[in-house]
């Protein structure tokens, strides 16, 4: 039996939008991500795949309910000390890849290393390593407004796994790219997957990718389905 | 880097940002350093002034500068015999150039070129400056020649005067002895001469006392026969022009307290017995006056200066508000992949620091090539404004620094706490 990453029990979770409209994005979801998983997210639109993501990334806490990651109970953690797990157990994989436009392919991934912990040397080092095992050697010193759409995804998925984290959420990566390029980052991630044993959680509407996942966790109307 | 790349990112918000500092620090290094060359003259004026009680004609007013220029000196003996004064020198100082009759009043930047008597006779030494240190030659002393001089180093600059030189003021001719090393304090714009000399060109120089000279030396001719032969009127009026001494011309004297005496209790004492006479400025009552007058100028100066540097620090805090806006969505990245709400303050405040610090280089170089032009324009009259110290125009500099970081603070720390949800909804 593989090892538990993640597990959610009865999460709920509001957004009040005005004095009178609230909106129960989450109504009593749970969730079970075992080591090695590549699952993905799946629902109709506004089901709360979204807030879900957001939910187990720490970047916003449930109303109710519980989560747990690597064993650790995060559900009422202060932000304070949110950052720090997030940097060393969740690497996130963005709809929009989301690097700093600033810096190039290498300082985006030695950032996250920074933040991580890794000194500079070891963070320079994993960085390069990282950026060559998916293809964008020649690339390294690129700014996102000089790669492709896909390169930058690579980018980001590069990014996303230099603190080595216990599990990867990735929300639409293939969203803004087309069908080839889709198909190369899912392959991509499933090689990581298979090779490295890593954790992949992904939120997706498209049902190629979907289907490429091992498991499937549909949710409808904020609830499991 | 990164934060030097965000800078960069909007050149002209950054450049406006940089200049509004660079202006405030301008006026920060040029007023200040014209505070310091002036608290610099001021401290050597106070200096002196507390070194000795001093000593003014009755009437003399403070206001519009006015004197009798007349110190009876069997006054001054007098009080040379009150209990704790070690020495009583009277002295005179006038004016070294006449008066244009075309130009009578003159404004210049500096202080005017000043004849200053020394009684070379006298025992007196001021506490706090008992000796004047000397660039090139002698100051004059008992043994120098009655037309030998010691001139301040702005005198010399500007009249171009040397040791060996023969002079001419106020149709007199004079030989420089000594030019004093640079005080950066009135005595700069000394011309030291000995008392007797000095007197006699006072009295020159006003035709009221000219004229009571001239009736002394023709009354000291008319015999006592003659003078019962005269009115009474005149007889009293030939008796007056008689009493007339040279040596009563004095426009201050000078008084030092024994060692074991306390100044103020000397003050009480000559005031005591002699405030009908004389007016008597203690030395503690005139270091307050000085401080206040100081402080008060420093407050105008500083405060001027402070105003420009506010302006600029407000265009700093309202830069970094739109650069935190717009970066919003950076900011929720850096968060969600890790970065703590520290780590974004630190960086948001660096930025504003380094901002304010380049601002601060410019300002304060572009002062400091000002001060250094200026400067050297008024240095052949050596009267120059400002004192430039390499000590303040770093501290400006980091003050620059440490007012961008202030600056940068709250918005820092507003970006610091942003929600990464909300950050990351503007993805």
């Amino acid at each position: 039996m593989n090892k538990i990453i993640i597990e959610a029990t009865g999460l709920k979770k509001s957004y009040k939008m005005s004095k009178t409209n609230t909106v129960k994005a989450l109504n009593g979801v749970n969730l079970v991500v075992n080591e090695g998983d590549f699952s993905a997210i799946v629902g109709p639109s506004g089901c709360g795949k979204s807030t879900l993501m957001h939910i187990l990334g720490l970047l916003d806490r449930p109303d109710e309910g519980q989560i747990t990651i690597d064993g650790v109970d995060v559900s009422k953690l202060k932000d304070k000390i949110a950052y720090k797990l997030r940097a060393q157990k969740i690497g996130f994989i963005f709809q929009g890849f989301n690097l700093i436009p600033t810096l190039s392919a290498l300082e985006n991934v030695v950032l996250a290393g920074k933040y991580g912990g890794l000194k500079l040397q070891a963070r320079k080092k994993r960085a390069i390593e990282l950026l060559e095992l998916v293809g964008l050697k020649d690339r390294v010193n690129h700014k996102p407004n000089e790669l492709s759409g896909g390169q930058q995804q690579r980018v980001a998925i590069a990014r996303a796994l230099v603190n080595n984290p216990t599990v990867i959420l990735a929300d639409e990566p293939t969203g803004e790219l087309d069908s080839k390029t889709s198909l190369e980052i899912i392959e991509m991630l499933k090689k990581l997957n298979e090779k490295n044993n890593q954790t992949f959680l992904i939120v997706t509407h498209n049902t190629e990718v979907a289907d490429a996942c091992k498991k499937k966790i549909h949710l409808k109307d904020g609830k499991n389905a | 880097m990164e934060i030097l790349r965000n800078m960069w990112r909007r050149k002209f918000r950054t450049f406006l940002t940089v200049v509004g500092i660079a202006v405030g620090i301008f006026a920060f290094t040029v007023m200040g350093s014209m505070a310091l060359k002036l608290n610099k003259m001021i401290d050597g004026g106070k200096k002196y002034i507390t070194g000795q009680i001093s000593v003014m004609p009755k009437g003399t007013d403070f206001a519009t500068g006015q004197m009798s220029g007349m110190l009876p000196i069997d006054t001054l003996n007098k009080i040379a015999k009150v209990e704790g004064v070690e020495a009583v020198e009277g002295s005179v100082s006038l004016a070294l150039d006449e008066p244009n009759p075309d130009e009578p009043i003159s404004v210049s930047m500096g202080q005017a070129s000043t004849i200053y008597s020394l009684d070379t006779n006298s025992s007196f030494k001021n506490k706090n400056w008992e000796t004047m240190a000397m660039k090139e030659g002698k100051l004059i002393d008992k043994d120098s020649a009655d037309n030998d001089i010691s001139v301040g180093s702005t005198v010399a600059l500007d009249k171009g005067w040397k040791v060996g030189d023969k002079v001419k003021t106020r149709g007199k001719e004079f030989n420089v002895v000594g030019i004093l090393d640079k005080t950066m304090t009135g005595p700069d714009s000394y011309v030291f001469m000995k008392l007797p000399v000095a007197r006699e060109m006072y009295i020159n120089s006003n035709p009221f006392l000219k004229s009571l000279k001239d009736r002394s030396a023709e009354a000291a001719n008319i015999s006592d026969a003659e003078l019962q032969k005269l009115s009474e009127e005149t007889r009293n009026q030939i008796l007056q022009a008689k009493a007339f001494k040279v040596e009563d011309v004095s426009t201050m004297a000078s008084v030092s307290w024994k060692n074991d005496s306390d100044p103020e209790e000397v003050v009480s004492r000559i005031k005591a017995q002699y405030k009908d006479e004389v007016v008597v400025l203690s030395p503690k009552l005139m270091g307050e006056q000085i401080d206040k007058a100081s402080a008060t100028m420093n407050a105008i100066i500083y405060g001027a200066a402070m105003l420009a540097l506010i302006v600029g620090v407000f265009s700093i805090t309202n830069t970094m508000v739109m650069s935190i806006s717009e970066r919003t969505k950076e900011i929720g990245i850096k968060k969600a992949i890790g970065a703590s709400g520290r780590s974004i303050s630190l960086e948001y405040t660096l930025e504003a620091g380094i901002i304010s610090l380049v601002g601060g280089l410019l300002g304060m170089g572009i002062g400091a090539a000002a001060i250094i032009i200026i400067n050297s324009k008024m240095a052949s009259k050596g009267a120059e404004i400002f004192l430039l110290n390499t000590t303040f125009l770093v501290e400006v500099v980091i003050f620059s620094f440490v007012i961008g970081i202030m600056a940068g603070i709250i918005p820092a720390a507003r970006a610091a706490k942003m929600k990464v949800v909300e950050a990351i909804r503007e993805l």
